[in-house]
């Protein structure tokens, strides 16, 4: 399905916090939008502008995303506490981190928000994949209902201090692909930091040569 | 959008279809001539300026199209990623075929080999059409070691689209001299 960017009003019906530093507003959807799994927006607020992928699958009758709330942010303090009924505009769809089924595992690594549009994804049926989420916290994650009830494999990787228990691999998301996954062909998927994007890329040179790479860069 | 990863520190990229190449891939050398190519096209339109901005809104079309030739080039056959791409049609190619037409139409008729240069836009315009043929010899190189004679439909049309595009500014050249009343010099043997 091909989709063209145009320009839409929307209005912000509800927020919800997923964690101390993170929430997910939902906004009405305009009719005749159309976007696949993986696809971003640019949001408009007066003259700020910041993309953020969609939460939400293409059959939900509002449009969420997944926004990180950063203190001296342009756009995202104010979206933080933005009135319920407040109005924006936005540009999209944009973007062509989609899934593209194929006979190799599919890994998704994301860090941070960078989950979203796998969230999307899980939401609207892709099935069998591996995801890791680097995070500093146990505190930080997110979704993990929607993604365990998807994925193969779900493996939060936490980079700070935190004490742990069995389910969390200590470290980053380079680490868990370098120490555990199996050599072979794959198709990776990565979404946040651009250094976990750099570090996994030369990973994947070095360790599995001849496995895809698609990429988004968040921050 | 961040401008930079660092993913190609190391002499490889990523192709749209997910593959890592070598940046010395023939691929790359095809759409990297490509990018050289669209970059000079906008040499070339920056000097018209009124009251002879008229051929600008063409050349950002052609800008366009020389974008989507190079998706496609960063693209695999056989990839999923192909469905996204919109390519090139036999409606773009009667559209150069079209303008050389029109621009013709303007010209005297050709006695002879013309120096490339003249008034500043011709002379972008002929740097823009030796990068197009040098374009076009990647691609054939490209096309004929990874696929001998059965390149896919979509690379074809690309193909007869940069040959066509040659001639299109080779004539654009010409009639860039003719719009700043700059006369052509013809090779003296």
């Amino acid at each position: 399905m091909e989709t063209k960017a145009q320009n839409y009003a929307s209005e912000l019906k509800e927020r919800r916090w997923l964690s101390n530093k993170s929430f997910e507003i939902t906004l009405t959807k305009p009719k005749d939008f159309r976007y696949i799994p993986g696809q971003w927006i640019r949001l408009i607020h007066h003259t700020v502008e910041r993309d953020y992928s969609l939460v939400s699958t293409p059959t939900d009758p509002k449009l969420a995303l997944c926004i990180r709330n950063i203190e001296d942010g342009i756009l995202s303090p104010g979206l933080s506490n933005a009135p319920v009924g407040s109005c924006f505009n936005f540009n999209g769809p944009h973007g062509y981190f989609t899934f593209r089924p194929s006979t190799r595992p599919a890994v998704f690594a994301a860090t941070g928000t960078g989950l979203a549009p796998f969230v999307s994804m899980a939401r609207s049926g892709v099935t069998g994949f591996i995801l890791l989420h680097g995070v500093r916290s146990a505190k930080d994650l997110y979704y993990t209902s929607v993604i365990k009830s998807a994925a193969k494999q779900y493996v939060p990787c936490l980079s700070g201090t935190d004490s742990l228990s069995g389910e969390y691999f200590r470290g980053r998301v380079t680490d868990y692909l370098r120490k555990n996954l199996a050599p072979g062909l794959y198709d990776f998927y990565l979404c946040g930091r651009r250094e976990m994007i750099r570090d996994v890329t030369f990973l994947v040179d070095e360790k599995f040569p001849g496995s895809l790479i698609f990429t988004e860069t968040f921050y | 959008m961040k401008i930079y990863t660092g993913t190609g520190d190391r002499g490889k990229t990523s192709l749209f279809s997910g593959q890592r190449v070598s940046k010395a891939n023939a691929r790359i050398e095809a759409y990297g001539d490509m990018d050289e190519l669209n970059s000079i096209i906008g040499a070339l339109s920056a000097n018209l300026g009124p009251p002879h901005s008229d051929p600008v809104e063409e050349l950002q079309q052609i800008q366009t199209d020389l974008f989507a030739i190079g998706a496609l080039l960063a693209t695999t056959p056989d990839s999923p990623a192909m469905d996204t791409i919109a390519g090139i049609g036999d409606e773009h190619i009667e559209f150069l075929e079209k303008s050389i037409d029109r621009m013709e139409q303007a010209l005297p008729e050709l006695k002879g080999f013309i120096l490339p240069g003249g008034d500043p836009t011709a002379a972008w315009a002929h740097v823009a059409r030796t990068v197009c043929r040098r374009t076009e010899r990647r691609i054939v190189r490209f096309l004929d070691a990874s696929f001998k004679m059965q390149a896919p439909d979509s690379y074809q049309r690309s193909l007869i689209y940069i040959n066509r595009l040659s001639d299109y500014l080779f004539v654009a050249a010409r009639y860039c001299n003719h719009l700043f009343d700059t006369p052509e010099k013809l090779w003296q043997k």
